[in-house]
C-alpha cells in the first residue's frame, strides 16, 4: 500500500503526504507493520506529515436502530436453521453416519451466510459445532465429549463453516452492491431523461431537487448565487434551517471553495444539511444542500459518491441549459440590433426627407418674400403643410410600433357597429382620399362587434393609407364587410399592381416596402402595426392578389356569442 | 408671468393657458390677427388667476401644463365661472381628453392642429355662451337636406318626412342643441336615456347608427353625425 502511496506521489509530483496516525491496536502494527512507517521509509524527499486521525465515535443507540433490528432477526435466522438442522440431523441420526449430519449443518451454514449476512453465520458455525456435539456425540445430550478425537472433527467443522459462510457472506455482499449500483444507475438515467426533456434553469433544478429527494430520502434545496456572488435560496427547501444564518455560512463556503462541506464531512460537521457545490466547467454554479432523514445517511462513502454523482450530472445539465439561453439570448440580442439599425437608418432617411422639404420651403419663403409671386408662396405653403402632416403620421406610427412592441398597448373593448368605424376612418382621412373613386358595402345586419374603435379605426387608416400609396390615382378601392362562419370579415381591396408572388405574408414584416418604395413614402410599419392590433383582437389579418386585379387586405375578428341586448322603442 | 398685449379692443378677450413657447408663439398672431385680445400664462396656476382677474369671454387650456394637472385647471375654473374652456390635447389621449369634457370644458383640439379648426371649435363655444345668455329663440334646424322642426317635433330629409323614434328624437334635439360642439358618450347617455344608462355605449352607437340610416345620404360616410373616435359625437354644420 504504501509503494502505490509513494509511486502515486512521484507521478503527480506531490511534496507532501499528510497521514492519519493509526488508530488501531499496537498488536497488529507489529503482526503487519504499518503502512505510516514503510510510507515514511519509502518517500525520499516527499515529506510526510503524520496527524492524529479523530476516531469515529460510534453512532448514538437510536439512529441505527434499524440496522440493528435486522442483525437480531439475522441471529434469530441462525439459531432457528441450526435448530431445523438438529431437527433434520435427528431424523436422519438412525441411518446415516455422522459424517453426514455434519454435511446437513455446512448446508444450513451456508444458507444462513446467505440469507443473512456473515454474523449470523458465524454464530451459525458455533451453535452447529454446539448443537451436533450435544445431540450426536457420545454422551448425548451434554457438551461433554467421551472420545478426544472428536475435537478434531469440531475443529475442522467449525473451520469449514467459518470459510464457507465468509465466502457465502461475501458473494452475497458483492450481490447486494451490484444491486446496489444497478439501482443508482437507473436512478442517475432517470433524472438524466428527465433532464434532456426539459428546458430552462430553474424547470432543470426543479426536477434535479425532486429526484435527489426521491433516491435520498432528504430535503434538498438548490442555492444560487445572486450578481453579487451572495447565495439564495433558488429552487427547493431544506426545511427548517432554511433561514439559519450559520447554515447559510456553510452552503456560501461550498460556493467560494468549491468543496462539499456540512453534515456528514470534515468541514462544517455541525451544520443539518449536506453541501455540495454544483461545479460546472466554468466555476461553481451554485451549491446543492441535502438535508436527509437520517442524520448518518452520508456515512457510507458509496451513498456520498452516488450524491456527488447526481450532483455532477445536475451541474452539467444547467450548464448546458445555461450556455444555451445566452445562445439565444445573443441571437435576439443580434435579431434586435439589426432590426434597430434598420429602424434608425429607416427612420432617418424618411424624418428628414419632409423635414429638407419643409427647412427649404420656409427659408425661401422668408429669404425671398418680394421676388416670389402669389402661386410660387402657396406652392411653397402648402408643400410646407403636407410635408409636415408626412411627419405627423411618420411619428404616429413609430409611436404606435413602440407601443405596440413593448406590450403598452391597451385594448379597450367596447360594443362597436363596423359601420362608425369605418365612417371614422374615412372622415379622418378627409382630404387625402380626394376624388378617388371608393365603395362601402356593408351588410345590413352586421352584428355589434367587441373591439377597440380607436385602434380599429387605425387598422382602416393604414390599410387604406396603404392603398393610396401603392395604386395610381383614380384606381377605385372597395371597403366590404359580412358574417360568415361566426367571424366578422372585412376586407379593404385595391385595383392596383398587387403583390408579387410569395410577398403575401411579407409585406407584414417591419420595414417592408412596395415597389413603389424609393419616393420615400413610409418607414414600412403601417402594415405592421395593422397585424398587431388585429392579433391583439385575436383575429388575423392577411393579404392576398385579387383574381380580376389589385390587393385585398381580409381581416377575420373573433364575434362573441352574445352580444348585448339593445331595446328598440318603437314610438 | 403673465405676457398682455393691447391688441384691438374690440373682440373677445381670450386666455391662453400653454407651457410651450413655440405653441403660444404661433397662436398669438393668429389670434390677434383673428381680433381676439390675447392672455397668455405659462402655468396652471397662473392661468386661473388670469382667468379670475381678467374675465375673459373663452380660456385655451392645454392639458399638458408643468405644474398641475390641467383637469385641476378645469375644476377649479368651474367652480366659479361657465366661460368656454377648450382643450388642447396630444394624439392618443383619448381618455384625458373624454376626462377633461366631462370634468366642464367644451371641446378639445388634438395637436397638431389647423389653425382653422381651433378657431372654428371657439366660435362655436362663444356662440353657445351666448345662447345659453339668452332663450334659443329657433324653433327650426337645418343642416344640409335635413330640416328639424322643434316647435312641432317633426324631422324631413329633403322634404320628405322622415319617422324618428322617440329615443332617435331625443337624441337628435340633444344634438342640436350643442351643434358643432363634441358631447362625450357619458353626456349623450345621461342626458338621452338617464344615468343608470351612462356606461351602456352600446346603446348609443345603435341608436346612431339608426340616427344615421334615416339622416345620412351614405350612412357610412357621415356628413353631419360625426364620431369622434373615442370620445362621443358632434353634430356639425358644414
Amino acid at each position: 500500500m504504501a509503494d502505490e502511496v509513494v509511486a502515486y506521489a512521484r507521478d503527480k509530483n506531490v511534496s507532501k503526504i499528510v497521514v492519519g496516525k493509526p488508530a488501531g491496536p499496537r498488536w497488529r502494527e507489529v503482526l503487519f507493520g504499518s503502512v505510516v512507517n514503510e510510507l515514511v521509509r519509502k518517500s525520499g524527499d516527499i515529506d510526510v506529515h503524520v496527524i492524529t486521525g479523530e476516531r469515529e465515535t460510534p453512532p448514538p443507540a437510536g439512529s441505527g436502530a434499524r440496522p440493528r433490528a435486522a442483525d437480531w432477526s439475522g441471529h434469530a435466522g441462525a439459531a432457528g436453521v441450526v435448530a431445523s438442522c438438529t431437527g433434520a440431523a435427528w431424523l436422519m441420526f438412525p441411518y446415516f453416519a455422522l459424517s453426514n449430519l455434519i454435511m446437513v449443518y455446512l448446508l444450513g451454514v451456508v444458507l444462513v451466510a446467505t440469507r443473512f449476512g456473515r454474523g449470523p453465520s458465524i454464530l451459525a458455525s458455533i451453535l452447529s459445532v454446539a448443537a451436533f456435539d450435544f445431540f450426536f456425540v457420545p454422551p448425548y445430550l451434554t457438551f461433554r465429549v467421551a472420545d478426544t478425537q472428536y475435537v478434531v472433527t469440531f475443529a475442522v467443522m467449525l473451520v469449514v463453516a467459518l470459510v464457507i459462510s465468509t465466502l457465502a457472506a461475501r458473494v452475497r455482499r458483492q450481490a447486494e452492491s451490484a444491486r446496489e449500483r444497478e439501482r443508482r444507475t437507473a436512478a442517475l438515467y432517470a433524472m438524466s431523461r428527465e433532464f434532456a426533456s426539459t428546458r430552462g434553469v430553474g424547470d432543470l433544478l426543479g426536477v434535479a431537487v425532486r429526484h435527489i429527494g426521491e433516491v435520498f430520502a432528504s430535503q434538498v434545496g438548490v442555492f444560487l448565487p445572486d450578481a453579487g456572488g451572495h447565495l439564495g435560496l433558488g429552487v427547493g427547501s431544506l426545511g427548517r434551517p432554511d433561514d439559519d444564518t450559520s447554515e447559510h455560512g456553510v452552503g456560501q463556503w461550498v460556493y467560494e471553495h468549491g468543496q462539499m462541506a456540512g453534515l456528514g464531512t470534515a468541514t462544517l460537521p455541525g451544520a443539518h444539511a449536506l453541501y455540495l457545490p454544483l461545479a460546472a466547467s466554468r466555476g461553481p454554479l451554485g451549491v446543492l444542500g441535502v438535508r436527509p432523514g437520517i442524520r448518518r445517511a452520508f456515512a457510507a462513502p458509496d451513498q456520498l459518491h452516488l450524491l456527488e454523482a447526481f450532483a455532477g450530472q445536475t451541474a452539467l445539465a444547467v450548464e448546458r441549459a445555461t450556455l444555451a439561453e445566452q445562445a439565444e439570448q445573443a441571437q435576439l440580442r443580434v435579431e434586435s440590433e439589426r432590426l434597430r439599425s434598420t429602424l434608425l437608418s429607416s427612420v432617418s432617411h424618411d424624418l428628414r426627407t419632409p423635414l429638407a422639404t419643409i427647412t427649404g420651403a420656409a427659408s425661401s419663403l422668408l429669404d425671398g418674400a418680394d421676388q416670389l409671386d402669389a402661386p410660387a408662396r402657396r406652392e411653397l405653403l402648402q408643400a410646407i403643410h403636407e410635408e409636415a402632416d408626412r411627419l405627423n403620421r411618420l411619428v404616429n406610427n413609430l409611436l404606435d410600433m413602440t407601443r405596440l412592441e413593448s406590450g403598452a398597448l391597451q385594448v379597450r373593448k367596447e360594443w362597436h357597429p363596423l359601420e362608425e368605424i369605418v365612417g371614422a376612418a374615412l372622415a379622418r382621412l378627409g382630404g387625402r382620399l380626394g376624388d378617388r373613386p371608393l365603395t362601402t358595402r356593408l351588410a345590413a345586419d352586421l352584428p355589434l362587434v367587441p373591439l377597440d374603435g380607436v385602434l380599429m379605426e387605425q387598422v382602416l387608416i393604414n390599410l387604406l393609407d396603404n392603398a393610396l400609396k401603392y395604386t395610381p390615382p383614380g384606381s377605385s378601392i372597395d371597403i366590404v364587410a359580412g358574417v360568415d362562419d361566426g367571424q366578422m370579415r372585412l376586407e379593404v381591396a385595391d385595383r392596383g399592381p398587387g403583390l408579387p408572388p410569395g410577398d403575401e405574408s411579407r409585406v407584414f414584416d417591419k420595414f417592408y416596402r412596395g415597389r413603389l418604395a424609393g419616393t420615400g413614402r413610409g418607414v414600412g410599419l403601417g402594415l405592421t402595426i395593422c397585424r398587431g392590433i388585429v392579433e391583439a383582437h385575436g383575429g388575423h389579418i392577411r393579404a392576398e392578389n385579387r383574381p380580376d386585379g389589385g390587393l385585398a387586405f381580409h381581416i377575420v375578428l373573433p364575434l362573441a356569442d352574445k352580444p348585448p341586448e339593445v331595446r328598440i322603442d318603437d314610438g | 408671468m403673465a405676457e398682455a398685449r393691447l391688441p384691438e379692443p374690440t373682440g373677445p378677450m381670450v386666455v391662453l393657458i400653454e407651457d410651450e413657447p413655440q405653441i403660444r408663439r404661433f397662436l398669438r398672431p393668429t389670434l390677434i390677427s383673428q381680433g381676439y385680445r390675447i392672455v397668455e400664462a405659462v402655468s396652471g396656476e397662473d392661468g386661473v388667476t388670469q382667468a379670475a382677474t381678467r374675465q375673459p369671454e373663452i380660456v385655451i387650456l392645454d392639458l399638458g401644463l408643468p405644474d398641475m394637472d390641467g383637469l385641476e385647471v378645469i375644476r377649479r375654473l368651474r367652480e366659479w365661472t361657465a366661460v368656454p374652456i377648450i382643450v388642447l390635447s396630444a394624439r392618443g389621449q383619448e381618455r384625458d381628453k373624454i376626462a377633461a369634457l366631462d370634468a366642464g370644458a367644451d371641446d378639445y383640439v388634438a395637436k397638431p392642429f389647423a389653425v382653422g379648426e381651433l378657431l372654428a371649435r371657439m366660435r362655436v363655444a362663444l356662440r353657445h355662451a351666448a345662447q345659453s345668455a339668452r332663450e334659443p329663440t329657433d324653433s327650426t334646424f337645418a343642416v344640409g337636406d335635413i330640416r328639424v322642426d322643434l316647435g312641432r317635433r317633426r324631422v324631413f330629409v329633403s322634404d320628405a318626412e322622415v319617422h324618428l323614434t322617440r329615443t332617435e328624437y331625443k337624441l337628435l334635439t340633444t344634438l342640436i342643441r350643442h351643434v358643432g360642439k363634441v358631447l362625450t358618450h357619458r353626456q349623450l347617455l345621461q342626458e338621452v336615456w338617464g344615468p343608470p344608462y351612462a356606461d351602456q355605449t352600446h346603446y348609443l352607437r345603435v341608436y346612431m347608427g339608426q340616427l344615421r340610416h334615416k339622416l345620412e345620404v351614405e350612412p357610412a360616410r357621415p356628413r353631419f353625425l360625426l364620431t369622434e373616435p373615442g370620445v362621443g359625437y358632434r353634430l356639425v354644420t358644414e
